[in-house]
């Protein structure tokens, strides 16, 4: 048992995280305040969802370099639904998952059907996605959110944001379809090796789609939340999901190849990442040294794993 | 014949026609014939002369993701190369007034260095180019932005400023034949060199190439090295477009020079998987890329509706060639 | 006689550059084992691959029950209750064993996968297949025997009507072959209908009930009761002739001249305490099953793999190979390897890149230039000496026939000129013509002077080439044979060293 989770891909992680948290918590005594708090719950919220976004699409061996598009096509079609059309809520809520389920169809469609490499085939949707974000708003963000989406961006309890719900559920309906469900089992066996599992009989068009949608949907969730975090529809939203995208999973122990991910290593990426970013805020570092720090960050974070991976290969 | 390898079987007319960058040059004809006919400002000297010149700086972007593509890998940080390259000469000419040739021989040189880098890390760490360069497109911009402060060098010499208003018979910008030189060059390396064959064979099978005797790794670092000094080389023509080095020109952590650097080559029909490469089809696609952008623009359909429609565009080749694969496989496994 | 379960009518199918099934005709009726035979690349896998759904044929039509069926996909046939073990592994490393076992149904309780069930169901067929490993265990923890059996218990638990087994013995000891065909045994006695494909003639004779043989992608003959048969008849159905081993002229070994010399060698890959020479005009065998560790020590010698105790002595000098292109360009070792697509030839380059790929260095002038004219020129010789039927040096390798990729894996290192020449599995899935041409190259080579290290699991090729023969396992060498062209002497002989082996 103990073994198993020294041996498990976040232990390392999880340490590293807590330590940096403690020593946070030390050395600047506002670290722990409720404000504090919210602030860095917030964009773990919304990193999170952008992580899995990712991570799912990474599990079945494949990139997608839409998520960011696509989160952002929601958020603009969100907000400007409520505005100009006067939707509901809810009406506007579906909307935003119906066109990030559209999106991801195209993805996962396309890539199966022609053969071409997700990547291609996203670098293309990416372009269509953030045209079509740049042609109906022409750059300009939508200002009018009704209140209620401006309260649930704001509200919180104590250190607690309520639109942490969102990400803690989908992390956990994640962590079961990869972990205890047929379909998650299916998509990293695919991830792995695609020949052995079609040879399976496992329906791979199938399993790709869904993998798609399911990642379209994730960053749709995302661009919402963003939404109703700048209480308005940025058209921006999303441009810069992309590398932390990638960062969260692998830190998290993904195997970019695909087959492997974890949901606990993906979140705790996520978490150091936010607490870099939160404490180079505190100490009063210059925000220009985020970008440095992240991308040293992936560099050890690959590093570490695969002299684990060697060290732990069978000889 | 701008294939690298030969023998993409049938011959002929048939074969020519099968060949993408036929293809590609028969779609700008017809691109250029629609938009020339449409709007009559496009073939204005003005015009031409500006369309050139992105055109010449496009192309140079492809052949610079292009060569790491060639060994199966990615450079996802070209843009941040470039402008920390193109930091670093403007730097150097604006404030430690070195002379300009010199000045931008540095600057090519530290891109051809954070490219080594990159290829340093691929080859030691083990891990795939896409994550390596993920890390250093952050690591590298943030390092220029701390350093610059983020300020832009605008007082840049006459004589390099003046480099991006070369023309040529009135209409045609330097930067292009500047661009079609290197492409050339590149063909000459892939072609007939040693070390660009060597290239080509490990990033079609580096097994292979190993047991053969080719230092696989070496090839890797050689390609991302050549990647980087591509990169800051657009950086440099940018900047004298620009008549300035400004942190931002290539976007977000240069990501604004992803969409372009992809476009060229795999519209061109260099693999992704690598080992195969076309100078020529890069070349091409960059040209169209370009040319569909600036079109667009003239047109009335407003500049907030272009990028979906080169994405469209892009689309639309992308099946178009896989399309046309298909069927060339189909017909010689019948043969 | 029973009605066929499965009836497959003139099937045919082509690949760029070969035709590997054309007219195939195969009956299959149930309660028997019908063995598939036939050469490396006579088309078996393909047949197979067309009953599971992973190719279409391209004509001919296949009845499951009399009734026409047309697989699209391997779960088409799964479901229409055919189960394979097809010849590569197809497993995932990360995932347990049970849930490998039991991928293509994972048992589910209210939308959740059910491990207990998962593990129990696949514990069953891990018994019963004599597996001493736990079903929770990762695939990646196994042996490769291990793996095999793992592969075999997954299709055996579909417990399917029809079960489809490519080379399911190539790497796994007598001992678990024998549960292996107990259990085969006892399936067909209650009306299982199985295929199994066998390199091993033994095995067939013991096991199975009717022969088919496919030569070059036909039928050599279609259904025959073994009974009929003996061993000479099934060699002439696979190789279209009696079993000839090559007439090679005489061959001088000058015995004082080691080229190479390995004293007490391990490896990083595993070996211990190799010795072996190798002397000039030498052909030296090295035998063993799947796994022995022969193409790993060929690697180790050319650089892949260290060499961590132990000397290596080439020419007289104690060498050290740090990677394949020292051994190339300082010792003049070169390695064929027996995995001609993956590690041999770049398929998607043309035949003058596969050739010249050695060579370039040493042909290339200033700043590297190196006219594709001269390149071509050089490889030339090679492509008209091993007779390589290519319509230009612009051909795709990939294009080629099997026997002419294997041709110009080899030219690439007759024109680097080595010195030692390492062989792996030279004529595995080729055809008999260039089998010939290959086992009259590598005398010819030896005669000339070079040192050849002859890696084969074709125990005919091994003794009509072999001056001696090394017999390995487990990384080790086990014991060394003199070879006098006499099959049956020499059989005993090595087989006789792999037994004891196993027995110790
Ligand atoms: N997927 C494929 N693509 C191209 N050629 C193939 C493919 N599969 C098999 N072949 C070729 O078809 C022939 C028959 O192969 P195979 O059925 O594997 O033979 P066997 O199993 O009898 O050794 C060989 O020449 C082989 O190279
Ligand atoms: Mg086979």
């Amino acid at each position: 048992m103990l073994k198993g989770i020294w041996g498990s891909d976040w232990f390392g992680l999880f340490v590293v995280a807590l330590v940096a948290g403690t020593g946070l918590a030390l050395f600047q005594p506002a670290f722990l305040s409720p404000f504090n708090l919210y602030v860095l719950l917030i964009s773990f919220s919304l990193w999170a969802l952008v992580a899995m976004a990712q991570m799912v699409i990474i599990a079945i061996g494949q990139m997608n370099l839409s998520v960011g598009a696509i989160g952002g096509l929601v958020a603009i079609s969100f907000a400007g639904s409520m505005e100009v059309w006067g939707l509901p809520v809810p009406a506007a809520i579906l909307l935003g998952l119906a066109i990030a389920a559209l999106c991801g169809l195209l993805n996962g469609v396309m890539t199966h059907v022609t053969g071409i490499s997700a990547f291609v085939i996203t670098l293309a949707t990416l372009s269509i996605f953030k045209g079509l974000n740049i042609g109906i708003t022409e750059a300009q963000p939508f200002y009018g959110v009704p209140d209620v989406v401006k309260a649930f961006g704001n509200a919180r309890f104590e250190g607690l944001p309520h639109m942490l719900i969102v990400p803690v559920v989908a992390i956990i309906l994640i962590w079961l379809l990869f972990n205890r469900m047929v379909l998650g089992r299916q998509m990293l066996a695919l991830g792995a090796n695609r020949h052995a599992a079609e040879l399976s009989g496992i329906r791979v068009g199938r399993v790709v789609v869904i993998a798609h949608v399911i990642s379209a949907v994730l960053a749709a969730m995302a661009g919402m939340l963003a939404v109703a975090r700048l209480q308005l529809g940025q058209p921006t939203i999303g441009d810069d999901w992309l590398i932390l995208s990638f960062a969260a999973p692998v830190i998290g122990g993904a195997v970019l190849a695909g087959g492997h991910i974890s949901v606990i290593g993906t979140c705790l990426g996520v978490v150091i990442v936010t607490l870099i970013n939160n404490a180079l805020v505190l100490l009063g570092i210059d925000p220009f040294f985020v970008q440095l720090f992240l991308g040293g960050l992936i560099l050890i974070a690959v590093g570490l794993n695969r002299w684990r991976e060697r060290r732990l290969a069978p000889a | 014949m701008a294939t690298a390898t030969t023998g993409r079987g049938g011959r002929g007319a048939l074969g020519l026609l099968a060949s993408n960058e036929v293809g590609l040059a028969l779609l700008i004809a017809v691109l250029v014939a629609i938009f020339a006919t449409v709007n009559p400002g496009f073939t204005s000297p003005f015009n031409l002369f500006a369309l050139s010149r992105v055109m010449g700086i496009d192309m140079v972007i492809g052949l610079s993701m292009m060569v790491v593509l060639v060994t199966g890998g990615l450079n996802l940080a070209v843009g941040s190369i470039g402008v920390a390259s193109v930091m670093l000469g403007g730097w150097a000419m604006q404030v430690a007034g070195v002379p300009v040739l010199p000045s931008m021989t540095l600057a090519v040189a530290f891109g051809a260095f954070l490219g080594w880098i990159n290829g340093q890390l691929t080859v030691r760490m083990g891990v795939h180019s896409f994550i390596v360069t993920l890390a250093t497109m952050s690591l590298f911009f943030g390092a220029m932005i701390v350093a610059t402060r983020a300020e832009a060098f605008n007082a840049l010499p006459r004589s390099f400023v003046d480099l991006g208003k070369l023309r040529y018979g009135g209409f045609v910008s330097g930067m292009l034949p500047l661009a079609l030189i290197v492409g050339l060059g590149l063909w000459l390396f892939f072609n007939r060199t040693s070390l660009g064959r060597e290239i080509l064979a490990a990033g079609a099978n580096p097994q292979a190439a190993e047991l053969s005797g080719v230092r696989v790794n070496r090839t890797i670092v050689v390609a991302h090295a050549l990647s980087g000094a591509l990169g800051a080389l657009a950086g440099l023509m940018l900047a004298a477009r620009n008549g300035a080095a400004l942190p931002s020109m290539a976007g977000h952590i240069g990501m604004g020079w992803l969409l372009p650097a992809f476009l060229a080559p795999v519209l061109g029909g260099t693999l992704l998987t690598g080992g195969v490469v076309s100078v020529a089809g890069t070349v091409l696609g960059a040209a169209m890329v370009t040319i569909i952008t600036n079109g667009l623009l003239q047109l009335q359909i407003g500049e907030f509706w272009v990028q979906m429609c080169l994405g469209l565009i892009l689309l639309a080749a992308v099946l178009l060639d896989r399309a046309r694969s298909v069927i060339a496989e189909r017909r010689r496994s019948v043969a | 006689m029973t009605e066929p379960v499965l009836a497959v009518e003139g099937a045919t199918k082509s690949f760029p550059g070969v035709k590997a099934l054309d007219g195939v005709d195969f009956v299959l009726r149930p309660g028997e084992i019908h063995a598939l035979l036939g050469e490396n690349g006579a088309g078996k896998s393909t047949l197979i691959k067309i009953l599971t759904g992973v190719h279409l044929p391209d004509s001919g039509t296949v009845r499951l029950f009399g009734e026409p069926v047309r697989f699209r996909n391997a779960r088409a046939a799964i479901q229409a209750g055919i189960s394979a073990v097809h010849q590569e592994r197809n497993l995932i490393p990360r995932m347990s064993v049970a849930e490998n076992i039991m991928l293509e149904d994972l048992p589910e309780r209210f939308g959740f996968v059910d491990y207990a069930a998962v593990n129990e169901r696949a514990l069953l067929w891990i018994e019963r297949l004599g597996l001493a490993i736990r079903p929770d265990q990762p695939v990646r923890s196994l042996s490769v025997a291990q793996m095999q059996l793992v592969e075999i218990a997954k299709a055996l638990v579909l417990e399917a009507r029809i079960l489809l087994m490519d080379e399911p013995t190539a790497s796994i000891t007598p001992h678990e072959t024998e549960v292996l065909f107990g259990l085969l045994k006892q399936l067909r006695d209650q009306g299982a209908a199985i295929v199994f494909v066998s390199h091993k003639l033994e095995e067939v004779f013991e096991l199975c009930d009717r022969v088919t043989v496919l030569r070059d992608g036909r039928n050599a003959c279609n259904g025959l009761p073994i009974g009929e048969l003996d061993r000479a008849d099934v060699v002439r159905f696979m190789i279209g002739r009696d079993e000839r081993t090559a007439k090679l002229g005489d061959k001088p070994v000058d015995a004082a001249d080691v080229v190479l010399r390995l004293d007490g060698v391990a490896t990083s890959l595993g070996h211990a305490g190799i010795d072996l020479e190798l002397r000039r005009g030498e052909i030296l065998g090295l035998y063993g099953l799947v796994g022995a560790g022969r193409s790993e020590l060929a690697k180790a010698l050319v650089g892949i793999g260290g060499v961590t105790a132990g000397t290596v002595t080439v020419a007289g000098q104690p060498a050290v190979v740090p990677d394949p292109t020292t051994a190339l360009q300082r010792y003049r070792i070169g390695y064929v390897s027996e995995d001609r697509k993956g590690e041999g030839l770049i398929l998607i380059h043309d035949v003058g890149r596969n050739i010249g790929i050695t060579i370039w260095r040493r042909l290339s002038g200033w700043l590297g230039w190196l006219g594709e004219g001269r390149a071509r020129a050089a490889c030339r010789p090679f492509v008209e000496k091993l007779a390589i039927r290519t319509p230009s040096m612009g051909q795709k390798v990939g294009n080629l026939s099997g026997g002419n990729q294997q041709k110009v894996s080899v030219a690439k290192w007759l024109a680097a000129d080595c010195d030692i020449l390492i062989v792996d599995e030279p004529t595995v899935g080729i055809d008999i013509k260039t089998k010939t041409d290959l086992h009259e190259l590598l005398w010819e080579l030896a005669s000339s002077g070079k040192a050849i290290l002859l890696i084969s699991s074709d125990m005919p090729e091994m003794v009509a080439l072999a001056d001696r023969i090394l017999v390995m396992g487990g990384f080790r060498i086990l014991g060394e044979v003199r070879n006098d062209h006499d099959y049956g002497r020499m059989s005993t002989a090595i087989m006789g060293h792999i037994h004891a082996a196993e027995a110790a």
